[in-house]
């Protein structure tokens, strides 16, 4: 089986009085095991110029990864806003279904886990009509 | 201002034919900023008994700047105990031990009640969970007897 890992590292040697420096690594399992995940959609990269709501992973559908991800099972989605910062007002708000999570700015990214169930779409609605790259991808089993 | 960085790295050698090695770094500003980075955080470690869904983070009119960001990391050894996070009633899906992730927050005050809330309930056994929030604007609570 595949052995993936995902590190995270944040770092900041001046928001308190000393350094924070969290450093994690997790190894890509199946749901409660230590069996690394052996599916992944790859990295693909979507443009648009809409302020409409889009949906970026559909799990609506009766085949593909939208069948495969169910909450029983393990899947980790990466999303990344790949514009420039520009002036700091622009943004992408990323959905589950209509629920906000929150804000990726130009430049910012994400990775969480993902149950999934019918319907249980990732969404995402940008604050404007300037074009806007995302980056993303799912490895699930 | 402070100077916050995240950096994700994936990687694996076996996942696909040829190595996968994808890496990224932001840093955290705040909301409507070029260059101000914020200035705010809390870091927290718990133990989460099975059998009651938790407020992890809950919303609250001193969090409702737009630009957060969460960390949340199962300490737990034990790869078949897992939390399940959700916003409110939505699920975003479950840590197992060992798992962490990272995620924007908006706290939204103008929907319902704790529509936004960041919640946790643990499953198989006692869970233990750190969780990091990084942020600005926040203004502490008045104390009830003052």
């Amino acid at each position: 089986m595949a052995t993936t890992t995902a590190t995270i590292t944040l770092a900041s040697s001046d928001i308190a009085d000393s350094n924070i420096s969290i450093s994690n690594t997790a190894t890509l399992t199946t749901a409660g095991t230590d069996t690394g995940l052996s599916e992944f959609t790859g990295v693909a990269r979507k443009k648009f110029a809409s302020s409409s709501n889009i949906v970026l992973l559909d799990h609506g559908l009766t085949g593909g990864i939208a069948q495969d991800v169910t909450a029983d099972k393990s899947a980790k989605v990466y999303i990344k806003n790949i514009n420039d910062r520009g002036d700091g007002t622009k943004y992408v708000n990323i959905l589950l279904v209509t629920k906000e999570i929150g804000r990726l700015y130009g430049g910012d990214w994400m990775f969480i886990p993902w149950s999934g169930g019918s319907g249980k779409d990732i969404e995402f609605t940008a604050s404007d009509t300037t074009e806007t790259t995302l980056e993303y991808a799912v490895f699930y089993e | 201002m402070p100077t916050t960085t995240a950096t994700i790295t994936l990687s694996s050698s076996d996942l696909l034919t040829d190595n996968l090695s994808l890496s990224s770094t932001m840093t955290l500003y705040q909301d409507g900023t070029t260059a101000t980075g914020l200035d705010e955080v809390t870091y927290s470690r718990h133990n989460i008994p099975t059998g009651t869904n938790f407020d992890l983070i809950p919303e609250s009119a001193a969090l409702t700047e737009d630009a957060s960001y969460v960390y949340i990391a199962n300490k737990t050894d034990d790869v078949t105990y897992y939390v399940i996070v959700s916003i409110n009633d939505e699920v975003i899906g479950r840590l197992y031990g060992g798992d962490w992730m990272f995620m924007p927050w908006d706290c939204d005050l103008s929907a319902a009640a704790n529509d936004s809330s960041i919640e946790i309930q643990a499953y198989t056994g006692e869970n233990i969970i750190e969780h990091a929030l990084f942020h600005n604007g926040e203004t502490l609570l008045t104390a009830a007897d003052s």
